[in-house]
């Protein structure tokens, strides 16, 4: 039986003539109407297996690409029309689907990549066929991403490539990888990086799962042994890939401080409380309050961030404090949850309270990434410190 | 408090202390702790044999009824270093539930279950929660009425019984004749339900339901004042227990994470070069230090006054302490360590989710506050 099709005919010629609260709600109808429950709050990342139909189901409305141009088969959609779509998937609770290949790989070839790479990889992304997941990290490569040694030598019409990537997100999962492999040395390390794409099947490609301190296997390391490239799989020029994989490092960092996540955290904390009775004890309704007044405030300063990419300014470095304060304010949201499911907060799943059921330490666990990766953020102190704030290095 | 006879108590607690250093060293409990988790009861039975022929479970126990009649500090060194080496036993579990039985008057049931609580034939349990939030025994809750011929027909729940599943049977506190009492309930008793629940460290908790559940006159251990002063007993000892427990699993993920940022090179040197890391590194020591300092204060004053009361508003304040310190301790610790911090792998992990639980089970570091609060004489007069 194939599964019911979402309705395509009410879509405008132009998403961006339809004034934005129109626009919004139209949004809103549709994710509420086919929207699948199994990507709805869910405790970790989604998988492929459980995205899958909601993917589908996207792409067929032409919606899985909200930032792409329309020519190549996205929305065409201004920023902040991406950022209301956003707004509504997480209202709805939509878990976060294997979506590099949207929000990278699909950017990054529209503004280096061939036509050749374009036409090969975005129907592909589009439809779901590719599923990407980066490599950038390597073990002795992390904050300091740079000092990466996984060897592309070049061999005729192809790269033979040598080395291993770690803690790829849902590599499991993915059938594409982009990367960043060492073509030279150089003076200075940035030097001689280049941007690869790879076919997960090729051979030589090994993929471990590696189980994360919640007990799921979200992450891998992948170990790549004599793997060939072809030439034409390398992304910009050869020894320029340091620029390309830095060019989205700012709308990255909009997207991880965006309020989306600690409203999540925030939701659950709300649930946990009411549950336990919370909200007539003094102590607790101060410290619940402060952390609501702390979201509401990221908010304010998120939107001053997304009006600058409104009025298509480049964000500069200062969007690094979004990062900061949303990461650790979700991890002081999950915090409270904990304290506020009381006795609750030493079981682990989902746990019966008072008539609800919920998992109290998945934002806790969640929660703890953020401030790792995309930048630690003790590297985005340092980047504050020094470029913001000018203080001498 | 038990007070020592015959050894002298430092002696007993050093000798103690080192012999859990040399069990521990060759036993590898993490090993073990990995090894039973996720799957019932979440520790090893034969292990427990062993602790017992080391004289752990006695510890508290009063020479007269077979144990090794030794204090508080022998316990916290103990516990403390089990907790540092992930020893998956339910250790401090057992230790509170027979001060329960200890306080309780004397009895054949009694004696018979001390007897085999020192000799490792015994897991027992402590039931005194019906419900989440703050301990109150008070509360009627689990009731038990006359079943004729001095038998008890008990009815109701407990809930958060940590060590429960598994246990050879319970200390329950329930209701009988408007006063709380303390019954002892085997685990094989029809009417009893245990009902397992996953804790985040991978062990389990029960929850105890009673259905009709018949029990013979001499399973009623206490009542009155003597049931609450045995039970805030037990509660009290599994508070300093779980805070000693939390300061050994924060010293051991402090010394992880220093030997990381040691040997972890980024940016051409080790990351424990970076001055942001060694500030963050010191607030974690002193973090520690401070939560040592109130476990040495607490056990010295005990020492010279045994009293309940200062016992318990002491068991307050060091599990608020401890459980502050090592959440910071370890949430840290997987900062520090970076990615492989939120691996399962890395050692890091089984603190964290240790740590989960001991900070939650009898009470948040917020609800000890609460109850320091109302106990502790003002600061200034
Ligand atoms: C859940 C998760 C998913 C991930 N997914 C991916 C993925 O899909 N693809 C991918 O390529 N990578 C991924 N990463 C890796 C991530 O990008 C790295 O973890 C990150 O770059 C940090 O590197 P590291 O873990 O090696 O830590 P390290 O760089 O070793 O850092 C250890 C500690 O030292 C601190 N530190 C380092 N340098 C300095 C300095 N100069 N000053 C002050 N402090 C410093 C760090 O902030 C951190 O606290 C993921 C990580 C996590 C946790």
């Amino acid at each position: 039986m194939s599964p019911p099709s979402p309705p395509t005919i009410d879509a405008p010629a132009d998403w961006e003539a339809l004034p934005l609260e129109d626009f919004r709600l139209r949004v809103r109808t549709w994710i509420e109407a086919w929207c699948p429950d199994e990507v709805r709050y869910p405790a970790g990342r989604l998988r492929w297996a459980q995205s899958r139909e909601w993917w589908s189901r996207l792409y067929r409305r032409g919606w899985i690409a909200p930032g792409w141009p329309r020519e190549h088969g996205g929305m065409g959609l201004s920023p902040i029309r991406q950022i209301v779509m956003l707004e509504e998937l997480e209202r709805h609770g939509c878990g976060r689907m294997p979506d590099q290949g949207i929000t990278q790989v699909g950017p990054i070839l529209l503004r280096y990549g061939t036509e050749a790479q374009r036409s090969e990889y975005l129907p592909k992304t589009l439809s779901g066929e590719a599923i990407w997941c980066q490599g950038y990290s390597e073990p002795n490569a992390g904050s300091d991403l740079a000092s990466l040694q996984t060897s592309a030598r070049l061999q005729g019409d192809r790269f033979v490539v040598d080395g291993s990537k770690i803690w790829t997100t849902l590599a499991m999962d993915a059938t594409h990888m982009y990367l960043l492999a060492r073509t030279s040395r150089g003076a200075r390390k940035q030097q001689g990086i280049s941007f690869l794409l790879v076919d997960m099947s090729t051979p030589g490609i090994t993929v471990r799962p590696i189980r994360n301190i919640a007990g799921d296997e979200e992450f891998c390391q992948v170990f790549f042994d004599s793997v060939e490239i072809p030439r034409g799989n390398l992304v910009g020029r050869i020894d320029e890939g340091w620029s390309i994989a830095k060019s989205l490092l700012g709308f990255e960092r909009l997207g991880i401080g965006s309020p989306r996540r600690p409203r999540q955290a925030f939701a659950r904390l709300e649930q946990v409380a009411r549950a336990r009775g919370l909200f007539g004890d003094p102590a607790f309704l101060d410290r619940y309050t402060e952390l609501r007044m702390d979201l509401e405030d990221l908010s304010a300063a998120y939107e001053e961030f997304v009006d600058q990419v409104r009025r298509g300014e480049p964000l500069g470095a200062d969007v690094s404090l979004l990062k900061i304060w949303g990461t650790e304010l979700m991890q002081r949201i999950s915090e409270l949850a904990l304290l506020a499911a009381e006795d609750h907060a030493a079981l682990a799943g989902e746990v019966a309270l008072e008539g609800s059921s919920v998992n109290v330490l998945a934002p806790f666990y969640s929660s703890r990434p953020g401030t790792i990766y995309g930048g630690s953020n003790e590297i985005q102190r340092n980047i504050l410190a020094t470029t913001v704030l000018g203080l001498p290095r | 408090m038990t007070e020592p006879s015959g050894v002298d108590p430092d002696e007993g607690c050093a000798l103690v202390a080192r012999s859990a250093a040399d069990y521990l060293a060759r036993s590898d409990p993490l090993a073990r702790a990995r090894r039973w988790r996720d799957r019932t009861p979440g520790y090893d039975r034969e292990a427990w044999r062993e602790l017992a022929s080391l004289g752990w479970p006695a510890l508290l126990i009063p020479e007269a009824d077979g144990g090794l009649g030794l204090g508080l500090d022998s316990m916290v060194a103990v516990v403390r270093a089990g907790a540092a080496a992930s020893l998956p036993e339910p250790l401090t579990e057992v230790l509170a539930a027979a001060q329960a039985l200890v306080h309780a008057p004397t009895s054949a049931t009694r004696t018979g279950l001390l007897s085999r609580i020192v000799a490792g034939e015994c897991i027992v349990a402590l039931a005194v929660q019906d419900e989440a939030g703050p301990i109150d025994l008070q509360r009627i809750g689990t009731v038990a009425v006359s079943a004729g011929q001095g038998a008890w027909r008990v009815t109701g729940r407990k809930r958060f019984v940590a060590g429960g599943v598994g246990a050879d049977g319970y200390v329950v506190h329930a209701h009988a004749d408007h006063q709380p009492v303390l019954f002892w309930v085997p685990a094989d008793c029809p009417g009893l339900e245990v009902l397992a629940h996953a804790q985040a460290d991978g062990r389990f908790m029960a929850d105890l339901v009673f259905a009709d559940l018949v029990l013979p006159p001499d399973h009623l251990l206490a009542s009155g004042e003597p049931a609450l002063a045995a039970a805030w007993a037990a509660i009290d000892t599994a508070l300093i227990g779980s805070a000693a427990e939390l300061l050994g699993l924060s010293q051991r993920a402090l010394d992880l994470t220093l030997d990381y940022l040691r040997t972890r090179t980024q940016f051409d040197r080790p990351i424990g070069a970076f001055q942001a890391l060694q500030h963050r590194a010191v607030d974690l020591y002193i973090h520690q230090r401070i939560g040592e300092s109130v476990m040495r204060q607490l056990l010295d004053a005990l020492r010279h006054d045994p009293s309940a009361e200062l016992r318990t508003r002491g068991a307050s304040r060091v599990k608020a302490r401890a459980a502050r310190s090592a959440r910071q301790i370890t949430r840290e610790a997987i900062q520090l360590h970076g990615a492989i911090g939120f691996t399962d792998d890395c050692e890091v992990g089984m603190h964290v989710r240790r740590a989960l639980v001991l900070g939650a089970w009898l009470g948040s570091e917020l609800e000890h506050r609460r109850r320091y609060a109302r106990l502790a004489p003002p600061i200034v007069d």
